[in-house]
């Protein structure tokens, strides 16, 4: 055990005996004692730090996991509360609880860029803790506790910098980047040093069981022992309720999950539909065509470009039309050229796209705000010109705007137009409860996307009941995808806990 | 502390350090800061080596304080400080750096002995992965070496002046300021070693069982590598039991 004590005291009073310096009012002196009187942390236990939040009402289920977290779990935990449930409070709460017990004196929270402004924002006027946006010039050295954008951190010089600080507390929002061992990223993480650390993800598993196992490795080594035994127990092809009921228990020790149902919260329903859609004639023979050129030619001959190619012909004929006009610069002999030529010209004369109609359809019955979804930027603007031409009004959304011009389109969708038309990137963290319907046009291969896709919309402080539609045209690689995902969807259940309808109603 | 007794030490600390209370309301206060407030808490060195070094003349702020937001209706403009907000707690700071120090009489009439006396409040926390803190309040007297606790309730039952009163004799030190806090010090020990201890036994029981995990990570590892070190020294420092004694404040009291 360790004792601390200074003589600071001592020797000030003996200046003060001496008469080098003035003795100060005994009013401010009662006052000083009564303040640190009222001020103890008087016991182990609890939360102390809602005393000092008078603007924040964390809900049950926040406390329940600042507790859990503090008390038994000793500050490091994965908070994997479903989209929407509040992750930032709860790490907040955490955050200002050690900052006030004295256990932390300085937090490093890493974000993606998109989110570290709200995280600064949020930190400031709910918990009043002075957080700084790491600047490319920061002196790290008198900053206590620093938001910092995970792509910058992890690279030099910015790297070094963080390295050569004492971190207390180590927060990663959106941990699930984290999931792949071998990037940069997680590396950066690993050789942090972590006396705390919260990692925040609403899907701590997105494709196997593996990511969790780095995921948990990196918050506590040795947790679910090492790869070697893990991946015997655990490969793929083997599965064994026992030992997975096992592992659940052991991840439920450094995990906090909260689902919207358990709650205690009043949820609005989600209802889920899958949308079959049917190729036209045409289509299906442009389909049969780009599934055929595997043979004709090397350059198709790879699995991943016949994949590319289906799923974008699922999409738009645009998305497909920009991978196959690359191809064709790589096609040699006169034959390859007039294959592919000969589906583009097809493609040309394919006024439609029978998902596309499908997707004008939905929106029309709809007759509200729809977010719609799609994996290709091709299509994105086909399906934008198709929208507008059918009088709906809509506004593109993608990774690549800045955060000014974000906030801007979120602005117009919410007052002027019918239809947000998102990718991906750039989805993530904005929160768009006006809205209650979503359309899943493309499907990713992961289902946790999709989950965190609906977690725009369907998150605390929504209204209505959220409509869900999942399109997939049939005998394509779309059947292929969802049975992927299906998989997928039971694995994390197995092993993390029940999900929330993504799929289809169950 | 509600918006009242926040309202209340606001009042209470600007009078104690002169500052002039210009518009004193239940909700809300007008403050004109002095030159030695505004250096201590409005955070513009520069502002003040400017003035000093051009002679111009020093203009402290007034700083407009609002105590209770939800009762205010007209529309008044200032600073909401309120229990967490980062001013309130600096103005903590600042009177605990005003108030460490003090040499107080207690007010006797006619002909009188008064005993030296050294009081001091002592913060005592304990930290492992959570934390306690006790306040103790001892006073020794430095004739006899005798030691009391609760000495700062005593004290706020006197009545206390910081000049001597008149025909009062004082009695010197026998025992020097130097061996009473060696005195303080090891009553406070004492005292420390009474308490339970349960939370130490605990937090090496949670270290143990880490350090274990740990362990069985990097097992058969001849040469444990970097990262094996640095999760070593994060689960040392999550646990490590500590108690800092830490002194708020202390004076020295002549007592009758």
């Amino acid at each position: 055990m360790q004792l601390e004590k200074s003589t600071v005291w001592q020797e000030g009073f003996l200046e003060r005996l001496e008469q080098r310096k003035p003795w100060d009012s005994w009013e401010v002196y009662k006052m000083s004692y009564n303040i640190a009187k009222k001020h103890l942390i008087d016991n182990f236990t609890g939360l102390q730090s809602l005393k000092y939040l008078p603007n924040v009402k964390p809900l049950a289920h926040q406390l329940e996991v600042a507790e859990r977290v503090i008390g038994e779990m000793n500050g490091k935990a994965i908070l994997a509360d479903e989209v929407g449930l509040g992750k930032t409070i709860e790490a907040g709460l955490i955050l200002k609880e050690y900052l006030i017990r004295g256990l932390v004196k300085k937090a490093l929270i890493l974000v993606p860029a998109s989110l570290a402004n709200q995280w600064v924002v949020e930190l400031h006027t709910k918990f009043h803790i002075p957080a700084l946006l790491y600047k490319k010039n920061y002196e790290l050295d008198y900053v206590d506790v620093v938001v910092m954008s995970m792509d910058t951190a992890k690279r030099s010089p910015h790297k070094e910098k963080v390295l050569a600080q004492d971190y207390d507390l180590i927060i990663v929002d959106e941990a699930h980047k984290l999931k792949n061992h071998q990037t940069i990223s997680y590396k950066f993480v690993e050789n942090l040093k972590k006396k705390f650390c919260l990692l925040l993800t609403a899907t701590p598993i997105q494709n196997d069981i593996f990511e969790l196992f780095y995921l948990v490795t990196l918050l506590k080594q040795g947790h679910l022992g090492n790869y070697e035994e893990f991946s015997s127990v655990f490969s793929t092809k083997k599965r064994n309720a026992e030992q997975e009921e096992y592992l659940k228990e052991l991840v439920g020790q450094v995990m906090v999950r909260n689902r919207r149902q358990n709650t205690g919260i009043e949820w609005t329903s989600r209802k889920v539909q899958a949308i079959p859609v049917e190729f036209t004639s045409s289509e299906k023979e442009t389909y049969r065509l780009l599934t055929e050129l595997k043979e004709v030619s090397p350059v198709f001959a790879d699995s991943f470009t016949t994949l590319t190619l289906q799923r974008e012909m699922c999409s738009s004929q645009d998305a497909v039309f920009v991978t196959l006009s690359k191809l064709l610069e790589e096609c040699t002999s006169p034959q390859e050229k007039e294959r592919v030529n000969a589906i583009m010209r097809q493609l040309v004369h394919q006024s439609t796209h029978s998902k596309a109609d499908k997707a004008v359809e939905l929106i029309k019955q709809a007759n509200d705000k729809v977010i719609l979804f799609t994996e290709y930027r091709a299509t994105q603007l086909y399906l934008s010109d198709v929208l507008f031409s059918k009088g709906i009004s809509n506004v593109i959304f993608n990774g690549r705007l800045s955060k000014n011009s974000r906030e801007w389109i979120k602005h117009l969708f919410q007052q002027k137009a019918q239809v947000l038309i998102a990718t991906e990137s750039g989805a993530e963290g904005i929160n768009l409860q006006f809205c209650h319907h979503v359309i899943n046009y493309d499907l990713p291969w992961n289902p946790m996307k999709l989950e965190q896709r609906i977690g725009r919309v369907h998150r605390l402080g929504q209204a209505h009941d959220v409509h869900i539609y999942n399109l997939a045209v049939q005998d394509t690689i779309d059947d292929h995808i969802l049975s992927v995902l299906e998989g997928k969807i039971e694995t994390f259940e197995k092993v993390v806990g029940e999900l929330d309808d993504i799929l289809t109603a169950r | 502390m509600q918006p009242q007794e926040i309202n209340e030490y606001l009042h209470h600390f600007f009078r104690n350090s002169n500052c002039e209370i210009l518009t004193q309301h239940p909700h809300y206060m007008n403050v004109q800061l002095t030159i030695e407030m505004d250096k201590k808490i409005m955070n513009r060195p520069f502002y003040w080596r400017y003035v000093e070094s051009v002679g111009e003349t020093p203009n402290p702020a007034k700083l407009m304080l609002i105590t209770d937001i939800e009762q205010l209706k007209d529309g008044i403009k200032g600073e909401v400080v309120h229990i967490g907000s980062p001013r309130l707690h600096q103005l903590f700071r600042v009177t605990r750096e005003m108030g460490s120090f003090v040499k107080m009489h207690e007010r006797v009439s006619g002909d009188a002995v008064l005993t030296p006396w050294i009081g001091v409040n002592i913060k005592v926390s304990y930290k492992s992965h959570q934390t306690k803190e006790l306040l103790y309040s001892l006073g020794i007297n430095l004739m006899t070496g005798a030691v009391f606790q609760d000495f700062q309730e005593t004290l706020c039952t006197l009545d206390l002046v910081n000049e001597p009163p008149e025909h009062v004799f004082h009695l010197p030190f026998i025992i020097q300021p130097q061996r009473a806090f060696e005195r303080l010090d090891h009553v406070i020990n004492q005292i420390i070693e009474k308490e339970d201890h349960q939370w130490v036994d605990e937090a090496k029981k949670r270290w143990r069982k880490d350090q274990a995990v740990l362990d069985y990570f990097y097992e058969g590892l001849d040469e444990k590598p970097n990262s094996y070190e640095i999760e070593k020294q994060a689960i040392a420092e999550r646990f490590m039991p500590k108690i800092t004694i830490d002194i708020i404040n202390g004076g020295l009291f002549y007592l009758r």
